[in-house]
């Protein structure tokens, strides 16, 4: 389907597409009751709950009052409903404010103020510096005289970058960020009436900012929910927590149980009815009964046993999950004074996935790096500077080589500040500031000036510099861009000064030192490379030559030539720039550092110690990310690591290279080595498409990945293909082109840099910085896992132990379906007396944070579900029905004969159930606060004060029971036997296991509280992902060997050429894949 | 019981106050989940301790219950059997059914050991589930109260209404009202049965109206228990009080009155039953119980075996962990 765009008319589209209102709503008021019961009622406890109150509606088989059940129903669904209104509120108010922005449009000819939101299809907005593009726009004009705008897109694909755009104009709305095949045709009078073909290129997308342009102008194509953006937006789903997920099938699993006591009881009490209530004169059953009497038994049951099902189970997580989201809102250590921002956990429903997450997809511009280049080192012909104070400006011999104007240095400073392409801004108090489009020039224009070679002005073709205060002048001849093929760029100059032509190159080491002069030797310069991309730093050589006049207007010819062809443009230039930038004399390397964030290598060490893999997915190019990655701990140096690059441009090759990889990883993996695999998005595209299998088994088995050059839309999709298999995924971004990988994953998390904060918004956490990572998985994850196990455990357990003394006590009522216990106790049992205990336990620490913090290793016991799986719930099962038996044995015995009134038996056995209650709460808690002990004991207190209360009142049923029962000793005798009868052996099995099969918690625990030495804690890490040992001898500080890194990658690679270069060319691989993807993006340009 | 998290959690609060952000979350403890707390871990000695804590404070108490429960006087003589006449033996239901045969029986019961005054009479019924579903819940607590609600009949079914209009007191509990009747004589002079404050006073003050009286009880069709004097209000019908509290338990005893005097050991007591109460059809049991009390109760020994048995097993159980700890400390 194609879109037509009528520039500037109103009336012909204004209907045709929607307008530019920005819609995330869920529900509108009118709709709101009915669609938000429906999705309650979509879940099936919910709809099981309303069954069951509907049933209780029949007074022939209810066993208590109605209102036990409508009233915690109603109190639910009133909560989530309220929860629900008041996000969808805030969400109709975030929405608001952009739909009513103010912009600048045209409307039959007069520039207008409307609203953002009543922008249509057709029209022309104007924008001026730092405006915020308020739909897909194809740009028509701008205010620079070349037609260049500059767009920081930032929100789109990660990078800060200004972006050069062209000037001019549709298929229908997609979601592709990296195409936009369109056509544009001017209507007469324009003279030019031809088709003129439009892409990406040409496109001012949402959300971008305008930077650096007065103003632009451009024709709204697509707007409201159907920008690039918005169709990428996706809609976020619900995500369920794998402890909510094991609580679903736990719940279902009691369900069943409950159906089949439900059956066996209800066939039990027909039969008994039939042979001896018959027989019981006093109970009057009718000869004939009705046609339903046979179900009146099993209903009353299934009424009773209904409470196996703790309905309150739902509200007591919400409300514990929303105090784990405000510890972590509220958590200082996460406080992040820099930007001032503290953690906020936006979704409070998942932090116990925290602790469950195997995998971490991690952006990498801005979230494991600071997304600022700093200049560090140089080596100036031959000698290194900044070597000892890590800061090359201050290395007073560079400051010395300057002053005495030492040619070499000159020279080296004069190409860091001219070959470029950054901006000059003059402010009007006289300050320079520059204009960059990638932050290395930056630093290095920058450094330069802070080695007095200032680049002043570019004005036309001239360029300004300032050195020491002279002012010198070169006159720009020729720029030769910077492709990511070519991996260097250079200018032509000419010297004002003596009117000599220069070539000034700069480039990666690969991409200058093989055209060096064949008579110098480019060694040292290679082992300054070596050297310094070992300590991570990303580095650049610079080079000159003088050309000869004759040389160079031949040359010019040719270059201006191969700039107007129009096919195949990028590929000639490429071949002509090739021609001029050779015999190269090296000058010297630069060493800028992309600085990563603080704590991130400690940080990634200690959670691949926790057992996580990290996947890097990155917009950027692939030697960059690995860098990265080796100098983050992402991946290890030789012999240690291996890397594997998976690539090809077609489908055949791709799938040849999957292939290969797999094989060595299928084999590796049963070597303690650390492998990882690199690909890019075009081979990521293919593999994804045609191969998933293949892929998917790569997944599984590589403990690390880089993905470089990937889409936003392929970031989702790895986190999606991830999920696919089980993993929890946890995808940690800051920009946003991270957006829809943090919604797909089972944890976003986004980091609210400097990058603005759309990723944060969309986020489930934002954080500050990278390392509070490691506090909010390790601390954060464990305690929630752990508390939310706890809690919904004993949830059931309090249920099925209410439950099982029922069922037992229908065995002595005749199988008749009659209830021990009076509607109010049934309903305070689950509201008050059985859930302020537990709620306490969000206080409880198994291990403190110190100890969690130093033995990561520990998380693996959330990943295999160690406290919450079904024999662990089977113990609490055991301990309930064991519970249950104690209490009515004990409680049936001691209140017999004249004692064995129906309140006060009932009483007791209440009693005695909050008494083991308070006792198995106290006996489950690791750390006592305060608080603690308040709820625990107070509430045992509050028991009894309540049902004084009760017992006090001549209309309730109670009435007296409780100062009687407290007046008996005998009372006081049964309550501690049925303590000590029900705790003594749940303290000796838990004593036992404790001391004879501790699990490492435990021993933690014993070392931690006694200060023993940590025994045996090695043996921690599962067999299957004993990585660890290797990993955690690895530091940033250890010299890394960068050849034997990339050796494998050789051996694997079928592209390598093996030049020589006096050293292996470790990047070959790179340049064939970066030579696809140039190819690529030609492709779709030709499209 | 220690915490370490203070002094880094200070350095952060310095750097941050020179930012002067107000976004900074306030420090509490609380907030910083920081809150001192104990820790206990299952150390062999403190679990060791705590069983043999518990075993050394059980074993006593279960002896002194055992003694209270001992000292207790109970005579329990089952009557159902032996009070129907042997023509009728085969037959009993019959027996019972007939409004012709007389049921006057005569008993004796021999006086084992003194029993003090208050000698509790109780009737045991054996078998018999007040606390079948259709039972307990048929009676309505709101027509017992009050006069006004006479016609709140709804849970009696099916002994709600009688032709001449609402069944005071109503429901199956009330109807089956127990009407086994007892004279005591020892020495041929009698013996007083008392019947004060055999009912909870609670229940007769508010529970069961003063202005309520019975109408239209067991006036038709099949007959059940007792009937009631219509001239006697609801809250001074102790029996039926005491019938109204249902039993927990198939097994039970009501509190029928109360014998002033000492009972001397080897006294004959003869009983005069008259046995109209049927429990011949679902073969319950009748039982005539005298009873002495105690600090405890009646006579059960129940607590103190049981008392004595956990006291016992936590004994043992300290004594083999103690065992296992050193012969295999860990």
């Amino acid at each position: 389907m194609k879109r037509y765009v009528y520039i500037n008319d109103d009336d012909s589209t204004k209907d045709l597409y929607c307008d530019n209102r920005i819609s995330n709503r869920k529900y509108t008021i009118v709709n709101f009751l009915p669609k938000n019961l429906w999705e309650q009622f979509s879940r099936f406890m919910n709809q099981y709950f309303l069954l069951i109150a509907c049933l209780q509606l029949w007074s022939l088989i209810t066993p208590v009052n109605p209102a036990s059940t409508w009233g915690p129903l109603i109190f639910i669904f009133a909560v989530s409903a309220t929860k629900e209104a008041w996000d969808d509120y805030n969400r109709y108010l975030s929405d608001k404010k952009a739909n009513e922005k103010e912009v600048w449009v045209l409307r039959h000819g007069i520039k207008k103020h409307i609203q953002a939101q009543d922008i249509h299809v057709g029209n022309l907005v104007w924008l001026c510096e730092n405006d915020e593009v308020p739909c897909d726009l194809v740009l028509i004009g701008t205010s620079d005289p070349q037609g260049l705008c500059y767009v920081e897109t930032a929100a789109l694909d990660g990078e800060t970058d200004l972006k050069t755009r062209g000037v001019i104009e549709c298929p229908s709305p997609d979601k592709d960020i990296r195409r936009f095949d369109a056509n544009l045709r001017l209507f007469p009078p324009f003279i030019d009436n031809d088709i003129c073909s439009l892409t990406i290129k040409n496109t001012l997308l949402q959300s971008c900012y305008l930077r650096n342009t007065e103003w632009a102008c451009g024709v709204a194509v697509y707007t409201g929910n159907e920008t690039k953006l918005g169709m990428s937006r996706g809609v976020p789903e619900p995500k369920l927590t794998a402890v909510d997920a094991m609580i679903d099938k736990l719940t279902g699993a009691i369900f069943v149980f409950q159906l089949v006591v439900v059956i066996v009881l209800g066939i039990a009490g027909d039969v008994w009815k039939e042979t001896e209530a018959i027989k019981r004169w006093y109970v009057k059953y009718p000869p004939e009964g009705q046609w339903y009497e046979l179900l009146i038994i099993p209903l009353r049951f299934e009424l009773l046993c209904s409470i196996m099902i703790p309905i309150s189970i739902k509200v007591s997580l919400d409300l514990v999950k929303s105090l784990y989201a405000k510890f972590i809102d509220w958590d200082i250590e996460m406080y992040d004074p820099e930007s001032g921002t503290s953690s906020h956990a936006a979704n409070t429903a998942i932090s116990e996935d925290l602790g469950q997450v195997e995998y971490i997809l991690t952006d990498k511009t801005g979230t494991l790096t600071e997304n600022r280049m700093i200049f560090r080192r140089c080596c100036i012909s031959g000698i290194s500077y900044g070597n000892e104070s890590g800061d090359a400006i201050k290395d007073v011999d560079l400051q010395n080589a300057v002053s005495t104007s030492s040619p070499d240095v000159i020279r080296f400073l004069s190409i860091m500040a001219i070959c470029n392409t950054v901006v000059p801004t003059k402010s009007k108090s006289g300050t320079i500031s520059y204009k960059a489009q990638s932050q290395d020039e930056d630093a290095l224009v920058n450094a330069a000036a802070n080695l007095h070679m200032a680049l002043v002005s570019k004005s036309g073709n001239m360029i300004e510099i300032n050195y020491n205060g002279s002012s010198v002048q070169y006159e720009l001849l020729d720029t030769l861009e910077f492709t990511s093929d070519r991996k260097r760029m250079s200018v032509v100059v000419r010297d004002c000064q003596n009117g000599k032509v220069i070539l000034m190159s700069k480039g990666a080491d690969e991409a200058i030192l093989p055209y060096s002069d064949p008579g110098q030797h480019t060694k040292i310069f290679s082992e300054a490379v070596e050297q310094y991309a070992q300590l991570g730093l990303r580095t650049l050589c610079l080079a000159w030559r003088e050309l000869m006049e004759d040389e160079y207007r031949e040359w010019s010819l040719m270059f201006k030539e191969a700039n107007s062809t129009l096919v195949d443009r990028e590929w000639r230039l490429a071949e002509v720039c090739q021609r001029l930038e050779h015999n190269l004399e090296i000058l010297g390397v630069t060493a800028i550092e992309d600085r990563l964030q603080d704590g991130v290598p400690e940080t990634i060490e200690m959670l691949r110690k926790a057992g996580v893999y990290f996947w890097m997915l990155t917009g950027d190019k692939q030697n960059t990310a690995i860098q990265i990655a080796l100098s983050c701990n992402l991946i290890s140096p030789e012999p240690k690591g291996q890397l594997l690059l998976i690539d090809g441009k077609t489908e055949d090759e791709v799938f040849r290279s999957l292939e290969r990889v797999l094989l060595t990883m299928r084999i590796t993996t049963s070597e303690p080595k650390d492998v990882a695999f690199v690909v890019d998005g075009w081979a990521l595209e293919i593999a994804l498409k045609h191969h998933r299998k293949a892929f998917t088994e790569l997944a599984i088995l590589s403990r690390t990945a880089i993905c470089c050059r990937v889409t936003p839309s392929q970031k989702a999709q790895l986190v999606e293909l991830l999920k696919s298999c089980d993993y929890k995924t946890l995808a940690i971004g800051d920009g946003g082109n991270d957006v829809r990988m943090i919604q797909q994953a089972d944890i976003g998390v986004g980091i609210s840099g400097r990058e603005g904060l759309q990723a944060a918004r969309a986020a489930d956490y934002s954080i500050g910085k990278f390392r509070f990572l490691k506090r909010l998985i390790l601390v954060h994850g464990h305690y929630s896992y752990n508390r939310t196990a706890f809690l919904s455990q004993y949830s059931f357990y309090k249920s099925l132990l209410i439950c099982f003394i029922q069922i037992l006590f229908s065995f002595i009522s005749g199988v008749s379906g009659a209830s021990l216990f009076n509607s109010v106790s049934l309903m305070a049992y689950n509201v008050f007396y059985t859930s302020i205990p537990v709620m306490v336990s969000v206080l409880d620490k198994d291990l403190s944070e110190k100890t969690v913090m130093q033995h990561p290793q520990i998380l693996f016991y959330c990943h295999a579900g160690r406290l919450l799986n079904p024999s662990t719930f089977a113990g609490w099962f055991g301990r309930s029905l064991f519970h249950a038996i104690v209490v009515f044995v004990i409680s049936m015995h001691a209140y017999s004969y004249e004692k064995s009134e129906m309140e006060e038996v009932a009483m007791v056995a209440l009693s005695g159930c909050i008494w083991l209650q308070a006792f198995v709460v106290a006996l489950e808690t690791n750390s006592f606060t305060i608080l603690q002990h308040l709820a625990i004991w107070g509430n045992l207190a509050a028991f009894y004060i309540i049902n004084w209360i009760l017992s006090a009142l001549p209309a309730s049923g109670m009435y007296t029971i409780m100062f009687r029962l407290c007046r008996q000793p005998a009372y006081w005798l049964t309550m501690l036997l049925i303590v000590a009868a029900g705790i003594g052996p749940v303290l000796a099995l838990k004593y036992f296991r404790y001391t004879y099969t501790p699990s490492k918690i435990n021993i933690l625990q014993q070392a931690e509280r006694l200060g023993g030495p940590i025994l045996s804690l090695g043996n921690i890490e599962p067999q299957s992902r004993s990585f660890e040992k290797e990993v955690s001898s690895l530091s940033i500080t250890l010299p890394k060997s960068r050849n034997s890194v990339y050796e494998p990658l050789l051996l694997d690679s079928p592209n390598s050429t093996g030049r020589s270069l006096g050293t292996v060319t470790p990047f070959d691989f790179l340049q064939s894949s970066s030579r696809l993807s140039s190819i690529y993006s030609r492709d779709y340009k030709t499209n | 019981m220690s915490f370490k998290g203070g002094t880094s959690s200070e350095g952060s609060t310095d750097s941050a106050a020179t930012k002067k952000s107000s976004k900074k979350p306030k420090y509490s403890k609380f907030t910083q989940q920081e809150l001192p707390a104990c820790k206990p871990i299952l150390t062999p000695g403190w679990v060791i301790t705590t069983f043999i804590a518990v075993g050394i404070v059980f074993i006593p108490i279960g002896l002194a219950s055992l003694f209270a429960s001992e000292h207790v006087v109970e005579i329990v003589h089952r009557y159902d059997e032996d009070c129907v006449p042997s023509d009728y033996s085969d037959n009993a239901l019959a027996y019972i059914q007939s409004t012709e045969t007389n049921k006057t029986c005569k008993r004796s019961i021999t006086v084992p050991k003194q029993m003090k005054s208050p000698v509790y009479i109780y009737y045991e019924l054996d078998n018999f589930y007040q606390n079948h579903r259709r039972y307990v819940k048929s009676r309505s607590d709101k027509q017992l109260r009050s006069k006004a609600s006479e016609s709140d009949t709804k849970d009696c079914d099916p002994e709600a209404v009688s032709k001449n209009g609402p069944i005071v007191p109503c429901g199956l509990i009330a109807w089956s009202l127990f009407n086994d009747t007892y004279r005591f004589s020892v020495n041929n002079s009698i013996l007083e049965v008392s019947k004060k404050e055999i009912a909870w006073k609670s229940d007769q003050q508010y529970k069961f109206g003063s202005d309520v009286y019975p109408k239209n009880f067991q006036s038709e069709g099949l007959i059940g228990g007792a009937k009631l004097n219509e001239s006697i209000p609801l809250s001074e019908q102790v029996d039926l009080i005491v019938w109204m509290r249902t039993a927990a338990l198939p097994t039970f005893r009501k509190l029928y009155g109360k014998i002033e005097v000492d009972l001397e050991a080897n006294d004959e007591i003869s009983v005069v039953i008259q046995n109209n109460y049927n429990t011949y059809s679902f073969d319950g049991k009748k039982k005539l119980v005298l009873s002495t009390t105690s600090w405890i109760g009646g006579k059960n020994d129940f607590l103190g075996v049981a008392y004595l048995t956990v006291g016992g097993l936590c004994l043992f159980l300290a004594i083999s962990f103690m065992l296992i700890y050193v012969f295999k400390p860990r």
